[in-house]
């Protein structure tokens, strides 16, 4: 058993060694005024313990695409608990008696990451009753609003999208200028204990005309907020005894702010519009970790862009004007930005009951343009990035949760969907409210069969 | 030069200039098979004026179903494509003839006429045009300002008198979009505030259209927009109801008893007109000005010719519907709606043509077979609203496996780009659950059975002989998510080509805005 680490095939070793090379085919070089401010992000362990007792699951004969690296042939996965143990190619030995599921001719990837959703937060976005997606509606600053704690782990919503290959969700609240801490779930339905893997892995924020309905408005008040979360940092003290002038918003929501204004965990920050998008690279500048939402016109300014290393979640069929910040919306945003250096990320934004037809969204960024392997990252390997949670989730290799799916032909066609999906190392049931509102009434319509 | 206008109907059909190309001549040039190239000769070839700035012009002029091309048209052949016809025939390999604005044959391979262009498209798939039956591109234009709002008559709950061909921008860049998705054809419907919201107007997406007159699908029949549940009765409900499904239904019930007393009036009116002819009176029966005395008409025919009722456009539109000459077009999503909407309509005579976003019709899909109702739904929206909360992705396949006509809608801007991806989505999560659906059903969800619904189906719909040539080229199955739309024609005429920039419109409002290329997509 502890000979497992060594067993690793060297294709997967390869595999590790050559990710960065793929997620950056062009990197561009880094200003020294960024490279300054990077500063590691957090990493956030959810609290799965790696269990080397577990009884061991070999997924043996797939294609292994490990979501960073060539894909491995006829490779095999060992799961211990709700790890993944080993990742190797078809040399592996398989202990006597251990359990084994034949997946030959199958593919197999990294679970699939929703980006922006409100998963476990609304069951029905046109009833009040049924969401809690926003903090305090009025105040624009809820930095303080937290996600995790009104996650829903008996939403409808979470096996319809995990049986269709969603394995994890950065659930991110929304409203507001600062709209507040998102929670990274892994969608393990009716597990109210766990169903939070770590909270607080990013704070969303919405540019433009945010506040006030003015754009001049909403920078100062976020430069007024992020300059009185360094001042109440270094002056606790003094306003614990009163002593401090006004500030821009709660304390708690300026305690709340301290690690996305100092660099160690991400601004999710929704933005359209060329001008906003350089008001997201002066951020950076300032030593912030920022990642872009939406970004219409991104393609535009691709190259300053990556020079900020400012990664870009955009959902490739949102091609519309629909607002004039988004006059120039593009099908191939994605694979411009990729062209540039630009790390991009895939979303279905903001929804909260379709996020599962991201592997739809990849697809057609792929055909427009998009490297597949990339478009791959872009759902797995890169959400995990962007929140912190790379050493835990987003690739195929030892180590990490056992969150992956099992295909039967090409992720992204609309002919597929999971033949199995394992979150935290068990192969969850393939029902949902949906599969059982189908077989309920498949009889009527089957009735001349 | 101003762009020729184009009264319906009548317009001439554009006169190829000898622009006669040998089979091979233009083509062959490798596998990016530049149909563009020669198709951009014909369109070219067009009675049209040269366009510098290569403004978009109206293209054809709507096609008569009457009047067949006449056989002097020029006629082209593509050949070698895969050929899904939509009428449960799929050539692997397959010729389409065209001449003029029509389809002449689709068989496995045709000799060309002498004269006939020869157009290379082995390795493509050929489709008919895609259609939508619910769309608000032109009355809820992008950009989304309050301006663009034109689309909700939102000032009380039964507006029928009100068009949305009056309110249809043909600027919208959504059309665009829309055409470069392969869509031709597509019915623009008022919006679902109102439980009677309006007439709809049926166009095809053809380029440079500068009013609703040169884009309407001419001898299109019109619809009647209506909504069910939610909408409705959340939008008035504090301004007069309804405030509830009850009030809902009564207030259609009130609508259509008034449209059967409106249509009594003018059947009295006109008996006593017929009475009076056959009596002999002398007084030429006149349909002169209007008065408001409807009830006049019961004067002894001594006094004259009856006066005609008062015109009331709203119940005009409804005793269309109640005379069959109106299609309805009812927004209602769940099964308990809309078994309460067929009672409706057998209580006052009349069909509903197509149920919209209707989520729940694989709950009552044996009852919309029965009732010839179509099922116009997404393949996979769910959950915004509480009456969309039991959609499933088997939908249109399970009203098709009962024999009910499926229909894969939009309802976007977005999703009209995708008609096929999202008819893919569906047939398959039919497949998985057992049921059988052929590539030809699922094609007809997008494009014979939307026709019918609209009620243009002997003109549109699919591939064959007499159909208009609405066509499209795929670059790819059209079923896959990697394949794109290469070429769409309208009528014969190439509208769309993704290599070609001057084949690739763009309404002006665009027209000074970067967007990196020319033209949609």
């Amino acid at each position: 058993m502890t000979l497992r680490m060594t067993l690793r095939s060297s294709a997967t070793a390869l595999a590790l060694f050559t990710s960065a090379a793929i997620a950056h085919a062009a990197p561009a070089p880094a200003t020294t005024q960024i490279a300054a401010r990077s500063k590691p992000p957090r990493s956030r362990a959810p609290r799965l313990a790696f269990d080397a007792d577990a009884a061991p699951v070999f997924l043996v004969g797939a294609e292994i695409r490990t979501g960073d690296g060539p894909p491995i042939a006829g490779g095999v996965i060992e799961l211990r608990g709700t790890r993944i143990a080993a990742v190797s190619g078809p040399g592996r030995t398989i202990p006597e008696g251990a359990r084994t599921i034949d997946v030959t001719g199958k593919i197999i990837t990294p679970g699939l990451v929703a980006i922006d959703t409100s998963l476990g937060l609304v069951e029905i976005d046109a009833e009040g009753s049924t969401k809690d997606d926003s903090g305090a509606e009025g105040d624009p600053i809820r930095a303080v609003y937290d996600a995790s704690m009104a996650i829903n782990a008996d939403s409808a919503l979470l096996q319809v999208n995990a049986i269709e290959g969603i394995t994890s969700a950065a659930v991110t609240p929304r409203g507001g200028l600062v709209s507040g801490q998102v929670a990274w779930i892994d969608l393990v339905h009716g597990d109210h204990r766990n169903i939070v893997a770590a909270n607080g892995v990013a704070m969303r924020v919405q540019l433009g005309q945010t506040v006030d309905g003015s754009r001049a408005a909403t920078w100062l008040r976020l430069n007024e907020l992020f300059d009185d979360v360094e001042f109440y940092r270094t002056r606790k003290a003094a306003f614990d005894r009163n002593q401090s002038r006004d500030l821009a918003a709660h304390r708690l929501d300026l305690e709340a702010l301290q690690p996305y204004v100092a660099g160690a965990a991400p601004l999710l920050i929704a933005a359209h519009r060329v001008s906003d998008l350089r008001l997201l690279v002066e951020l950076a500048r300032r030593g912030m970790r920022v990642v872009a939402l939406g970004g219409t016109q991104a393609w535009r300014i691709a190259d300053e862009l990556a020079q900020a290393k400012i990664t870009v979640v955009v959902q490739p069929t949102q091609n519309l004007p629909v607002t004039m910040d988004e006059m120039g919306a593009r099908i191939d945003n994605a694979a411009l930005l990729a062209a540039a250096g630009v790390e991009v990320g895939i979303a279905v934004l903001g929804d909260a009951h379709n996020p599962r037809n991201v592997t739809q969204e990849a697809g057609v960024a792929v055909s427009y343009g998009l490297d597949p392997a990339l478009a791959l990252a872009a759902i797995t390997r890169v959400p995990a990035r962007i929140y912190g949670m790379d050493a835990h989730y987003g690739t195929l290799s030892a180590g990490k949760v056992a969150n992956l799916v099992v295909w039967d032909g090409d992720p992204f066609e609309l002919s597929q969907r999971p033949s199995a999906v394992w979150i935290r190392g068990r192969a969850i049931p393939m029902r949902s409210r949906q599969t059982e509102l189908r077989d309920r009434y498949m009889p009527r319509v089957r009735a001349d069969d | 030069m101003s762009p020729r206008a184009r009264p319906h109907g009548t317009a001439p059909r554009s006169v190829v200039a000898a622009v006669e190309i040998r089979p091979g001549v233009g083509l062959g040039v490798g596998p990016g098979v530049r149909l563009g190239i020669a198709f951009a000769l014909v369109a070219s070839a067009c009675a049209r004026p040269p366009t510098p700035t290569s403004a978009p012009q109206p293209v054809s002029a709507p096609a008569s179903t009457a009047e067949p091309a006449k056989d002097d048209s020029p006629s082209w052949l593509l050949r070698g494509a895969r050929v899904m016809t939509a009428t449960g025939i799929i050539y692997m390999r397959g010729d389409v003839l065209v001449r003029g604005d029509r389809i002449v044959r689709v068989a496995a391979s045709i000799d060309a006429p002498a004269g006939t262009r020869i157009v290379d498209a082995t390795g493509k798939t050929v489709t008919p045009g895609l259609i939508d039956t619910h769309s608000h591109i032109g009355v809820y234009a992008a950009p989304g300002f309050t301006a663009h709002s034109d689309g909700n008559e939102m000032v009380a709950a039964t507006t029928p008198h009100v068009r949305a061909q009056d309110g249809y921008w043909p600027q919208d860049p959504q059309i665009d979009h829309a055409r470069a998705g392969g869509v031709t054809t597509m019915q623009i419907l008022p919006g679902s505030a109102n439980l009677i919201g309006g007439r709809s107007v049926t166009v095809k997406t053809y380029p440079g259209a500068r009013g609703v007159d040169e884009a309407r699908f001419a001898d299109a029949p019109e619809g009647l927009k209506m909504a069910c549940g939610e909408n409705p009765k959340r939008v008035y409900g504090t301004k007069g109801g309804p405030a509830t499904r009850m009030g809902n239904m009564a207030g259609f019930r009130r609508a259509f008893l008034e449209a059967q007393e409106y249509q009594r009036s003018w059947d009295r009116y006109r008996e006593k007109l017929a009475r009076q002819a056959k009596d002999g009176t002398d007084d030429a029966p006149a349909e002169a000005g209007a008065k408001d005395e409807s009830e006049d008409n019961s004067k002894d025919k001594s006094d004259g010719p009856p006066d005609p009722p008062k015109r009331d456009l709203g119940l005009e539109t409804l005793a269309a519907v109640l005379r069959g000459e109106l299609l309805v077009h009812n927004h209602c999503y769940r099964a308990d709606e809309m078994l309460g909407m067929l009672a409706l309509g057998r209580e006052f005579g009349f069909a509903i043509r197509s149920f919209h976003h209707a989520v729940e019709a694989y709950k009552i899909a044996p009852e919309l077979a029965a009732a010839d109702t179509s099922a116009s739904v997404w393949a996979d929206w769910w959950g915004f609203k509480a009456e969309a909360f039991d959609g499933i992705r088997e939908n249109a396949a399970m009203v098709a496996a009962a024999g009910a006509r499926a229909i894969i809608h939009s309802d976007s801007g977005i999703g009209i780009q995708h008609l096929n991806q999202e008819a893919s989505k569906a047939m398959w999560a039919g497949r998985r659950a057992g049921l059988t659906i052929a590539d030809d059903e699922a094609l007809r969800w997008i494009t014979a059975n939307p026709a019918w619904a609209l009620g243009v189906h002997e003109q549109v719909g699919t591939l064959a002989p007499g159909k208009q040539a609405d066509i499209v080229v795929w670059d790819g199955d059209p079923f896959s998510v990697y394949s794109r739309v290469q070429q769409v024609f309208i009528e014969g005429t190439l509208v769309y080509d993704r290599d070609d920039p001057a084949h690739r419109p763009q309404t002006d409002f665009e027209l000074g805005y970067d967007n990196g290329r020319t033209g949609a997509r």
